[in-house]
């Protein structure tokens, strides 16, 4: 083969595999995805020409699902899983083709690969989101707030233009003491669902509304999930946030140290 | 609560951990055959499309029949 080997992921063989196989899986563009063993490791690949480029979001996701399927398939063979991010693909090398250099860089890598396999084993990766609505929560911030207040009563009493002035200032304070209330919600929630799970990574909150306060990837023994349900119920009946819990996904965030 | 990957949240989740996430190799083996960077900035600029495609819904018969399969 002269082309490249896009990578999926790397597994612990069970020992049962060919030196070279078959998944019972298409991946990208229809290809056939095989099994390369070396020793006790296997990675999941197939053939490709070149790198998967598009600028058509559909096109894009279709891949993506079809990378994760295949990831998928490999993780309930081998009951774990090291995945790699798209695209990514061994190319031929100084008259070396890539089959032999993936082989080359499973044996350099392999003590680190199997650490991390090991480090890894039983856990899944689990998505997690606290959206807020600012207004609902608002009223319980700004409940003993004495410079609000204090504004508000004078917006009453005064004139229009001064109300409005006055209103502006307002705003302005409830801003910062919302700014303020985020934090400190964050750094509550984050210590709640710290205590749960084994390691956390904090991702940056997308732009959406209601507005994301928290955007968390976990990595926790799968069996130890129905707690971090548990504890995520507890967040999701405080009045005005809402908890999103998605997964259980290949260790994508934990496979990079 | 249950953990799902199932909906229009999931599939930006897995959009953000496969396209920005898992391993990334050091190595020089793994240049792309084109030679060409600008994968990752393609992938990017598309990904916005692509949250909003899934804000929409327009990606829901997509992408729901391919997440049922759970691992075990």
């Amino acid at each position: 083969m002269n082309g490249g080997l896009y990578l999926y992921c790397v597994c612990r063989s069970t020992g049962k595999n060919p030196f070279e196989g078959k998944l019972q899986l298409k991946g990208l563009g229809g290809q056939e995805v095989s099994l390369i063993q070396d020793r006790d490791l296997v990675a999941i690949v197939q053939e490709c020409a070149g790198p998967f480029s598009s600028q058509d979001p559909k096109q894009i996701s279709e891949w993506v699902l079809t990378h994760q399927s295949v990831v998928d398939e490999a993780w309930k063979k081998y009951g774990n899983v090291i995945p790699f991010s798209f695209d990514t693909i061994i190319v031929p090398k100084e008259g070396c083709p890539a089959m032999e250099n993936l082989i080359q860089w499973i044996r350099s890598e392999g003590t680190s690969l199997k650490e991390k396999l090991d480090r890894l084993e039983g856990k899944a990766e689990y998505g997690i989101q606290v959206s807020w609505d600012p207004k609902i929560v608002a009223p319980k911030v700004i409940r003993h707030d004495v410079e609000i207040q204090g504004l508000e009563d004078k917006i009453r009493s005064g004139g229009e233009g001064t109300a409005y002035l006055l209103d502006q200032k307002r705003q302005e304070v409830l801003r910062r003491r919302l700014e303020i209330a985020a934090d400190a919600y964050f750094k509550e929630f984050y210590e709640k669902i710290r205590g749960v799970v084994e390691e956390v990574r904090v991702d940056k909150a997308r732009k959406e509304e209601p507005p994301m306060l928290m955007n968390l990837s976990c990595l926790l023994p799968k069996i130890d999930s129905p707690r971090l349900g548990e504890e995520l119920n507890r967040i999701g009946r405080i009045e005005g946030f809402f908890v999103r819990f998605t997964g259980p996904w290949p260790p994508y965030s934990f496979v990079n140290r | 609560m249950q953990p799902t990957r199932e909906g229009r949240a999931s599939i930006v989740d897995l959009l953000d951990r496969v396209l920005d996430k898992g391993l990334i190799l050091n190595a020089d083996l793994i240049i792309s055959l084109a030679g060409v960077p600008l994968i990752a900035v393609s992938l990017r600029a598309a990904i916005a499309g692509v949250e909003t495609m899934a804000r929409y819904g327009l990606m829901s018969a997509l992408i729901e029949p391919s997440l049922r399969n759970k691992p075990s």
